[in-house]
């Protein structure tokens, strides 16, 4: 079985000699970088600083929740809004691949100049196993790139220091609960944040869609599952399909675009079945959806494919 | 028991050193050109990957070396599996019906590997390929609805290969397949 304190305590002295001087750590909020800047804070202490970048894309409320995590656990840490430079540069940006590439030089820009300012040569990632290996390399085909690792630039001039990339989910859970972190329950997000659940073009407006779809699948999920109508599913989420569809609505045509519920179960995210949420909760988003963003919105659809065949994020 | 994990290029071959990790064997990730000789071990898995084995068997590196040369146990799992099974004699091609996630398993022979499970049970399949047919060398342990060859043994050695994932949070009794494993692993050592 895996030993987190066994685990903690092994990372804490490589880390102490793996990083002289000065890091950042790239941090979402999420459970994984959440986790690494814990465990780096613990091997160097101030040397250590946290950088939220705000590309834009993340979900609704959530830039300022991170901020309010940040602050009450006490870290060192810089909040970046880039969310000009992010949409810039995935304008007329389709293929899922050249978002996911995109993306991952943009974050490495960003944070290269933000190493040069607080002068530090390491960049921390919480980087893990299901990033690197459905990235590829020399014998494994590329699944997707992962921002942290496929879609990083060739040119980078930061060390990486990832300690996190031999675990999965479950046990960065089980480190995070061991470190006290707060957000260990959170579910995953994906690190190019809604950007991947655009199906087409990433701009403010499929974004804002996106977002507001996403908020009401977490909200009446999580609803229904406080009481006690369903268990929360290891992940769920809105996906804006590239395809409008016809509806009426007030006695009037609509042609309108399509959203995708997506909740799935798993450990460890390198497989996974769909969740058998109950119709009533469904029932419930699709009426949300279809009503409150009556504009946008006229079709909502259920996903019922596994991984494999699927992956749990759209692309 | 040191048993290491040959990486084919698989999306579950890490999973299966976890597997192997938490049952407290000494295990390390290899990759599939490692020389035989530098290989001191008590048994193998060869992992699953994304070579069509029958149009790029050099992708496949050494397994057949490893197949020929190994007097221990070894368990080969999908791509590692289709090899082996073609490096004797058999033949592979693409499946009737491919099997991607869930699929009913049907066990043929309880013996060894699927010692004290159920006769049906859940596993988890990825895979373009099939075996189409296999040598009378080989026993088969398993099938499936829509493919016929799931799990063998080679008769006379304590070798084995599997087509679904046993690796896989999904598959059930996946656990206890490679305990299973690691009986015959330290049997072969008696």
């Amino acid at each position: 079985m895996f030993d987190a304190e066994a685990f903690v305590n092994e990372k804490v002295e490589e880390i102490k000699g793996a990083i002289d001087g000065k890091a950042i750590i790239a941090c979402s909020g999420g459970v994984d970088s959440t986790v690494a800047a814990a465990l780096v804070s613990r091997a160097i202490g101030d040397r250590l600083l946290t950088i939220y970048v705000n590309n834009g894309f993340m979900r609704k409320g959530e830039t300022e929740a991170v901020e309010a995590m940040f602050k009450r656990v006490g870290m060192n840490y810089r909040l970046i809004d880039a969310s000009d430079e992010f949409f810039d540069a995935m304008k007329g940006v389709i293929d899922p691949e050249k978002k996911r590439k995109v993306i991952g030089e943009r974050f490495i820009r960003v944070f290269e100049r933000v190493a040069r300012e607080y002068g530090a040569k390491y960049l921390v990632q919480g980087t893990i196993a299901p990033d690197w290996i459905e990235s590829g390399d020399g014998v494994r085909d590329t699944i997707k790139s992962h921002h942290n690792v496929g879609g990083l630039p060739k040119d980078m001039d930061l060390i990486l220091v990832e300690p996190l990339r031999d675990l999965y989910k479950d046990e960065v859970r089980k480190v995070a609960r061991y470190l006290g972190v707060e957000v260990a329950e959170r579910q995953p997000f994906p690190g190019p944040a809604l950007a991947v659940r655009v199906i087409g073009e990433v701009n403010r407006e499929s974004v804002a869609i996106v977002r507001e779809a996403c908020a009401i699948v977490e909200e009446e999920m999580e609803k229904a599952a406080a009481a006690g109508k369903m268990t929360l599913p290891w992940q769920y989420f809105a996906v804006l399909l590239p395809c409008q569809t016809v509806g009426v609505q007030g006695d009037v045509r609509a042609y309108g675009r399509t959203i995708a519920v997506r909740a799935v179960e798993s450990v460890d995210g390198m497989s996974a079945s769909y969740s058998k949420v109950p119709h009533e909760v469904l029932e419930r988003i699709s009426v949300r959806i279809t009503n409150e963003m009556k504009s946008d919105v006229n079709r909502v659809v259920y996903d019922i494919t596994n991984k494999p065949p699927a992956t749990i994020e759209y692309e | 028991m040191r048993v290491y994990v040959v990486d084919n290029g698989g999306q579950w071959t890490h999973r299966e050193w976890r597997v192997l990790k938490y049952l407290g064997v000494d295990t390390k990730v290899v990759p599939n050109t490692t020389p035989f000789d530098q290989l001191d071990v008590d048994a193998l898995v060869l992992s699953g990957g994304s070579p069509s084995v029958a149009a790029e068997g050099d992708r496949m590196g050494r397994n057949g070396e490893y197949l020929d040369r190994a007097e221990f146990p070894i368990l080969a799992i999908c791509a590692g599996f289709q090899y082996m099974v073609a490096h004797y004699g058999g033949s592979v091609g693409p499946a009737a019906k491919p099997e991607f996630g869930r699929t009913v398993l049907h066990v043929d022979e309880p013996n060894d590997l699927f010692r004290g499970l159920p006769r049906e049970f859940v596993v988890w399949e990825s895979h373009n390929d099939e075996v189409k047919h296999l040598p009378d060398s080989f026993e088969l342990l398993a099938h499936s609805d829509d493919c016929p060859v799931e799990a063998v043994k080679i008769k006379d050695r304590p070798v084995y290969g599997l087509q679904f994932h046993p690796e896989v949070e999904n598959t059930e009794h996946g656990n206890e397949i490679f305990k299973n494993f690691l009986r015959v692993v330290e049997d072969w050592k008696r």
